[in-house]
């Protein structure tokens, strides 16, 4: 990496240490790729670009001044806490509204009401294409990205890491807070979930 | 196509996802990169803000050095010297409790070296 090989030739001192520059070209880079990642674990657009915000924010607060070969690693050690967060308030939220629910007996309007009627189908779940048949870069984008959701939290994880960050196998691990071995191992079931799953829906790379 | 040569796919597919993002997005992913940027830490490390009070911004002066080190370090001695003498006066006081007891005990204090005494102090304590 350009900044390590700049950093290493100052021996101590605040040189080493992020500018704001750098700071910046890092989170211009990562962005995106965060905001999509957030995406595929959370599902909703909108508290992704909140978690994303989130993130951005502690990483300049909390850690501006650290070293910018370190920014990457502490970057998405962020992003992955504030995700897990994310599943643990969701899980008491939903915990809460069943308890209230079942506690509030006699709602005249809950009586009656029938979930068919409002259900509607997720769109991920849509009739996958007849295999075969020559896709739009933009769908194939588009199926990556829903079978990416779809695969097992640890594995996305580990997978868009290793593959999409580029991270190497022990960097991975302690981000993940898991073992090399673990990262290894989730890396390549989600590869072979997701080839499985792409050549099921007709998607040729 | 073996791991690397499908991830590698993969991701060229996954970057051109992230350049056809939608513009609401990409505008506040920037709005929140310049809020970040806005408030980033710039304190250096510990040491060398330490470092940097104790010679002082301007110069190597030995009245701010005085004032900064020596002061501080001359009350630090004088406190633990202090907890030192306390500390004594506190065990010596102890020491002469127990012999004064010892001492004017009706019992001898020959009595205490012999095992035979002991010997029975212990039995006692047990059957007790």
């Amino acid at each position: 990496m350009m900044v390590t090989s700049r950093a290493q030739h100052r021996p101590w001192g605040r040189s080493d240490l992020a500018s704001r520059s750098e700071l910046s070209a890092f989170l211009e880079s990562v962005e995106r790729r965060a905001f999509k990642q957030a995406v595929f674990a959370v599902r909703d657009e909108q508290a992704a670009l909140d978690l994303v915000e989130a993130a951005m924010l502690r990483l300049a607060e909390k850690y501006g001044d650290r070293p910018a070969a370190e920014l990457p690693m502490l970057f998405h050690r962020i992003m992955q806490n504030a995700i897990r967060d994310y599943y643990r308030r969701q899980k008491v939220r939903s915990l809460w509204t069943t308890l209230l629910s079942s506690l509030s007996p006699g709602r005249g309007e809950d009586e009656d009401h029938d979930p068919l009627e409002t259900y509607e189908p997720s769109e991920d779940r849509e009739v996958a294409p007849p295999p075969g048949v020559g896709l739009e870069q933009s769908q194939v984008l588009e199926i990556i990205e829903q079978e990416l959701a779809r695969l097992p939290a640890r594995q996305r994880e580990a997978f868009l890491m290793r593959y999409w960050e580029e991270l190497d196998v022990a960097e991975t691990a302690r981000i993940m807070g898991c073992s090399e071995g673990s990262v290894k191992t989730h890396c390549s079931r989600a590869t072979h979930a997701l080839a499985a799953a792409l050549k099921a829906r007709g998607v040729t790379l | 196509m073996n791991e690397l040569q499908f991830a590698s796919r993969i991701r060229q597919i996954l970057n051109q996802g992230t350049v056809s993002l939608r513009p609401e997005a990409a505008e506040r992913l920037r709005h929140a990169r310049e809020a970040a940027l806005a408030r980033q830490r710039h304190e250096r490390a510990p040491v060398l803000v330490w470092a940097d009070n104790v010679l002082g911004n301007g110069g190597w002066g030995w009245g701010a050095l005085s004032a900064r080190v020596l002061l501080p370090a001359a009350m630090l001695v004088v406190a633990a010297f202090g907890i030192y003498r306390w500390q004594e006066t506190q065990r010596l006081a102890e020491v002469v409790e127990i012999d004064t007891q010892l001492l004017t005990d009706d019992l001898p204090i020959d009595a205490y070296l012999d095992r035979g005494f002991q010997n029975w102090l212990k039995k006692r304590a047990a059957e007790e």
